[in-house]
């Protein structure tokens, strides 16, 4: 560990769902009720997969940032989002047992603004844990009104960074935040869809005078003039950050890409995505300047260090298109297709089984024999190689790769994105797990084929307005269709 | 030293209910209409049976639990009756227990039955239900098709066959079957396919098109065994006995290990071992006159027919394209239409299979009799290829 004056960003990762739509798409459907739309349909936006949500894009987002590092140093969690599943139960405790972190470990969501993660972040910089690190995650999964704007320019996605002490790829030079309760749009709770007011009198009386107040006074704490920041982290509109940094005098300033193009505004993560691929791109010693946008306006400057030629990695990997509206209704559940008596089942989960197999279930947490060093899921009592009794250690099967041994694709049972794809996997030392795959698509697994495991929501229970949890492979190999 | 249970029980009488959609029948129609043809067959009085076993799966979906459903549908008097349950060897579990209580010597006549009335839980194939509170966490919501289809990736990578021709074999399979059903009077689907239908059907679960899957249809079937001696004291000369009752169930092995190819069912063969050896059974390809397998898809056919070891490893594709297991084969399979045709009322089914073996061995079969069979054999595979209760039964003709 490196002294406490090092403390910063130590680690970044951006995620993406693999599904995108064209805005074209889009339009074509509903333009014959919204005609405005077409002069928007301009690139792609992500789209979650009906089984994730906030907190599945943030365990994505946190294991790549976390990738190839020790997750015993982490001390802290923190989740980001204005559209966290649960309103209470911690769904940063999800998270934490998705990353197999430790339970004595500090947990807290964050949200109620799309500033949630700047805010937690410019805190966390200022007051870093005493010991170890934090990993600030932040995650949105805003649900949009068919035939709206948001629809249009809204998209799904998650980043993480990891701050504390040592290596950091970037320092905090300074920051300064400023409330003020402009409604530039507001989502009430029970309540689907965002309410948003005319963009123009959100560019011209937001924008273009809260930012630049909270932008002053952070320069001001971190001691540089304007002409110093090289980069501009804006989560706006390409043209609002542009006036912006116009009106901020910094005309030579890099305005971060707003990844418009083949993501869309991501909320409460967007500014954190942006800056991670800001950060896969900068030199050492440039400054950044962050800013969070929302009823206020958070500003952070950050400067890079050596380690930051270290960092370049994928933020928005490659996508597959979804080129059907009406499916992309249906896996967002805005659209209830009938899928027949298998979809009537009753999901209800015995919440004390679930505690007592929480870490196998969330950390996806195997056994290895003592004995005979075979792994197995689910952890058991008896070895199902040497039959030896009560010989089995707690093993992770998460980060594993995996390869299919058998599958089918299955029109009869239920899934909201028919087919369910499934099949036995197995892994290394013995392993063999029966399980689902996501994100594919017919024809696409075949036996042979790599795996890697990612978190994904494993059924809801409408009834009880609860939803479960569990592991599934995506192919790792190039997507053949899309 | 145990004596195991060959040739020691005999089957003095049997009936079968007719299979399908029968919506004119709850369950206790189905019982009395399988038990009245036993009764008369066996030619004795229910109040005679000390002691029953029924088999019934969706307990909680159809019949009801417990022994009761059979006690209060023949109105026995108070005889005992247990309730059995083991996955799709339901049927034949039920018989095994009346055929160990024989054996045993604890009672002179006992019965089995099986029902299942499928047709009035509302789903196209079998239902859903819960897999219990821990698998249900982490298990995939599969199906049964689902499930078997993947003996057919798994073995087409293990052979290194392509899939068009393991496609065309489980096609035969299935036109075979459809063949046999249209002779058989109890039989739900009694319609003659075609191969071509058969590979231009639409996909259930790839690569199971719809006439790769057995029917859904409601049934029941009954057996009433006594001991080889009390049967001879009855006055039977020809006379159907037990060789063997072997049951395999998994331990977890094939869903947890990697060891395991998905290509086979290692329980069939560890039965099926056991009932040849329990049975004397040295090549049952060649001592061995028919079979009733667990055709719940044609695939599981196919691979069923070298873990029974009758076909040769990697070769059943050959042997079944050749005909072998044809009506006019060496070793006909599904004579009476199988659960393709007979559907899979799960608790009924082993106690069906037993059935067409036991007309076979008499000599009673009509259209579909077979010439001068002697030995038989019936497999269930209960549950999914990885994880199941496997059973194999050998049943012979006893001659006078």
């Amino acid at each position: 560990m490196s002294t406490s004056g090092d403390i910063g960003i130590l680690a970044i990762g951006g995620y993406t769902p693999a599904w995108r739509i064209r805005r074209e798409t889009i339009a074509a459907a509903m333009d014959w009720a919204v005609p405005a739309l077409k002069g928007m349909a301009k690139g792609d936006r992500s789209v979650a997969n009906w089984d994730e949500d906030a907190v599945t894009m943030a365990v994505e987002a946190g294991r790549r940032c976390l990738e190839g590092r020790e997750r015993s140093t982490v001390t802290g969690v923190s989740l980001a989002g204005t559209t966290l599943p649960f309103a209470d139960r911690s769904n940063s405790g999800i998270l934490a047992d998705a990353l197999n972190l430790d339970e004595h470990i500090r947990t807290e969501d964050t949200g109620g603004s799309r500033r949630a993660a700047t805010s937690a972040l410019q805190r966390l910089l200022r007051q870093p844990e005493n010991e170890g690190s934090t990993l600030l995650t932040a995650s949105d999964c805003r649900e949009t009104q068919p035939g709206s704007v948001q629809e249009m320019q809204y998209g799904h996605g998650a980043a993480a960074v990891l701050i504390g002490a040592g290596n950091v790829l970037a320092r905090c030079l300074g920051s300064a935040s400023i409330h003020r309760d402009l409604v530039d749009q507001y989502r009430a709770h029970e309540v689907d869809y965002d309410y948003a007011l005319e963009q123009r009198w959100v560019q011209e009386e937001g924008y273009l005078k809260v930012v630049p107040a909270a932008v002053e006074t952070a320069l001001e704490n971190a001691e540089i003039g304007v002409e110093a920041v090289h980069h501009l982290i804006i989560p706006a509109p390409a043209a609002v950050a542009t006036k912006l940094a116009a009106k901020m005098n910094m005309p030579d300033v890099v305005i971060a890409d707003s990844l418009a193009g083949q993501v869309g505004d991501a909320g409460a993560a967007q500014p954190l995505l942006m800056l991670a691929m800001t950060l896969a791109n900068a030199e050492p010693g440039q400054t950044i300047l962050l800013v969070g946008f929302g009823q206020g306006a958070d500003a952070c400057v950050l400067q890079t260090t050596e380690a930051v030629s270290d960092c370049n990695h994928d933020v928005v990997t490659p996508g597959r298109r979804l080129d059907n509206y009406v499916r992309f209704l249906a896996l967002r559940r805005q659209l209830n297709p009938d899928f027949g008596i298998r979809a009537e089942r009753d999901n209800r989960t015995a919440l004390s089984t679930y505690y007592r197999k929480r870490r196998d279930i969330t950390g996806f947490v195997g056994g290895r024999c003592g004995k005979c060093n075979t792994l197995q899921f689910p952890r058991s009592n008896t070895c199902i190689h040497c039959r030896e009794m009560q010989t089995q250690e707690s093993e992770s099967l998460a980060e594993l790769s995996g390869t299919v041994k058998s599958f089918t694709e299955d029109w009869l049972a239920y899934t909201p994105s028919p087919p369910l794809v499934y099949g036995n996997v197995t892994f290394p030392d013995g392993a063999n797990v029966l399980m689902e795959f996501t994100d594919t698509v017919p024809g696409e697994v075949e036996v042979g084929a790599e795996v890697r495991m990612m978190f994904r929501i494993k059924d809801f229970d409408d009834h009880r307005n609860f939803r479960r949890y569990f592991w599934k492979s995506v192919l790792t190999g190039e997507a053949k269709h899309g | 030293m145990a004596r195991g249970i060959a040739d020691q029980v005999a089957i003095i009488g049997m009936g079968c209910s007719r299979f399908g959609e029968r919506w004119d029948c709850g369950p206790d129609d189905l019982i009395v209409e399988a038990f009245l043809e036993a009764e008369q067959d066996a030619g004795i009085d229910r109040d005679e049976i000390e002691a029953a076993w029924l088999g019934v799966f969706y307990q909680e979906q159809s019949t009801g639990k417990s022994g009761l459903p059979l006690s209060m549908a023949l109105r026995l008097p108070n005889t005992a009756v247990t309730r059995v349950e083991n996955l799709c060897a339901t049927g034949t579990e039920a018989l095994r227990g009346a055929v160990y209580a024989v054996a045993a010597g604890a009672c002179d006549i006992a019965l089995a039955c099986g029902v299942e009335k499928l047709k009035d839980t509302g789903y196209a194939g079998l239902p859903e239900r819960t897999k219990g509170t821990f698998e249900d966490l982490w298990q995939v919501s599969n199906t049964p098709p689902g499930s078997f289809a993947q003996l057919a990736s798994a073995y087409a990578a293990r052979h290194k066959r392509p899939m068009e021709e393991i496609k065309r074999a489980m096609a035969h399979i299935s036109v075979k079957s459809h063949a046999n059903g249209s002779k058989n009077p109890k039989a739900h689907l009694r319609r003659e396919i075609t191969e071509e239908q058969v590979l231009n059907a639409p996909m259930v679960a790839y690569p199971l098109g719809l006439y790769d899957c057995c029917g859904v249809s409601d049934g029941a079937a009954c057996a009433i065994v006594t001991s080889v001696e009390k049967a001879r004291a009855m006055g039977l000369k020809d006379m159907v006995v037990v060789k063997a009752m072997q049951l395999a169930p998994s331990n977890g092995y094939e869903m947890c290990s990697s060891d395991w190819d998905g290509s086979y069912t290692p329980t069939t063969r560890i039965a099926a071992e056991r009932a040849y050896r329990e049975a004397g059974i040295r090549n049952p390809r060649e001592e061995l006159d028919l079979l009733e397998v667990h055709d719940c898809f044609s695939v599981t056919e196919l691979v069923l027919m070298e873990d029974l070891l009758l076909s040769e490893e990697g070769r059943a594709v050959e042997d079944v394209l050749d005909g072998v297991y044809d009506a006019d084969g060496d070793l006909p399979c599904q004579i009476d239409g199988g659960l393709k045709c007979f559907g899979h009322p799960v608790g009924a089914s082993g106690l069906r299979m037993t059935y067409e073996i036991y007309q076979q061995l008499l000599g009673r079969a009509g259209p579909r009799q077979l010439h001068n069979p002697t030995l038989g054999l019936t497999h269930n595979l209960g549950g999914l290829p990885m994880r199941n209760v496997a059973s194999v039964s050998v049943f012979g003709l006893k001659a006078a």
